[in-house]
């Protein structure tokens, strides 16, 4: 049997893997928001999204965390018209990524909250422990 | 600190002499009630011998990852772990002693 309060912050730590994931991504996001594609016409990067999904801890005793899929967003590309550019079509078309940088704000911000709230899981766990060895010292 | 941690295995060691060659001779020989209390399940030495070896396992994981973690092999998130983990063993162990030393002196006191 494993100690419930170290099991939760086994879990806590899985949590907090899975929001630097996804914080990974949405950095990805937001650096590649202008990249073209590699030639005229090409495709430019996809905005990826990424999903988890529970998982058996079964050295924690416990529902875990973990990543489910890295994808990308199918969502079209903004078509920009800028005939100078290498990847520029024919017509002077050039497909944009579809990476809305206000959206990867928001979800930067959220994976920043998720965070803070496995943190804080793991202090509590920490200062129940504390507070269990501290009854040997009365 | 490496080497300070191999000491401890002296710890271990203490603790298995006592219980094997020191305590259980004097137990059998001048208190008879003492081994029957003592066969069911474990006894304190064994609990202490257990906590010594988690002590100096998780003393030296946190050692380990913090250098990782210096090289950059392991992350902060598992450094910090690692460390508080040992912290919080050593605490426990600092704690259990206190009490042993508290109950040494306890019967040193006693009136004969």
């Amino acid at each position: 049997m494993i100690d419930p309060l170290s099991a939760s912050t086994r879990l806590a730590s899985a949590g907090l893997e899975a929001q630097s994931l996804r914080l990974r991504i949405a950095a990805e996001n937001v650096a590649n928001a202008q990249s073209v594609g590699d030639g005229p016409g090409a495709d430019p990067y996809a905005r990826k999204t990424v999903t988890f999904r529970a998982a058996m801890d079964r050295a924690a005793g416990g529902t875990s965390v973990a990543l489910q899929k890295i994808g990308t967003d199918d969502a079209p590309f903004r078509i920009e018209r800028d005939p100078g550019n290498p990847a520029a079509d024919a017509e002077g078309n050039v497909k944009m990524p579809n990476v809305n940088v206000l959206m990867e704000m928001a979800d930067i911000r959220e994976a920043n909250r998720s965070f803070e709230a496995n943190v804080q899981v793991i202090k509590q766990a920490r200062a129940m422990v504390a507070s269990v060895i501290d009854l040997l010292r009365t | 600190m490496i080497e300070a941690l191999t000491s401890l295995a002296a710890f271990d060691r203490a603790a298995g002499i006592t219980r094997t060659e020191a305590a259980a001779p004097l137990a059998r020989a001048s208190f008879p009630v003492m081994p029957a209390a003592s066969t069911g399940g474990t006894d304190f030495g064994d609990v202490m011998a257990q906590l010594a070896t988690g002590l100096r396992t998780s003393l030296r994981t946190g050692e380990a990852t913090a250098i990782s973690g210096i090289q950059g092999k392991a992350t902060t998130q598992q450094v910090v772990e690692a460390v508080m983990d040992a912290e919080q063993s050593l605490q426990t162990a600092i704690a259990v002693r206190d009490k042993v030393v508290a109950a040494y002196l306890e019967l040193s006191r006693m009136p004969i």
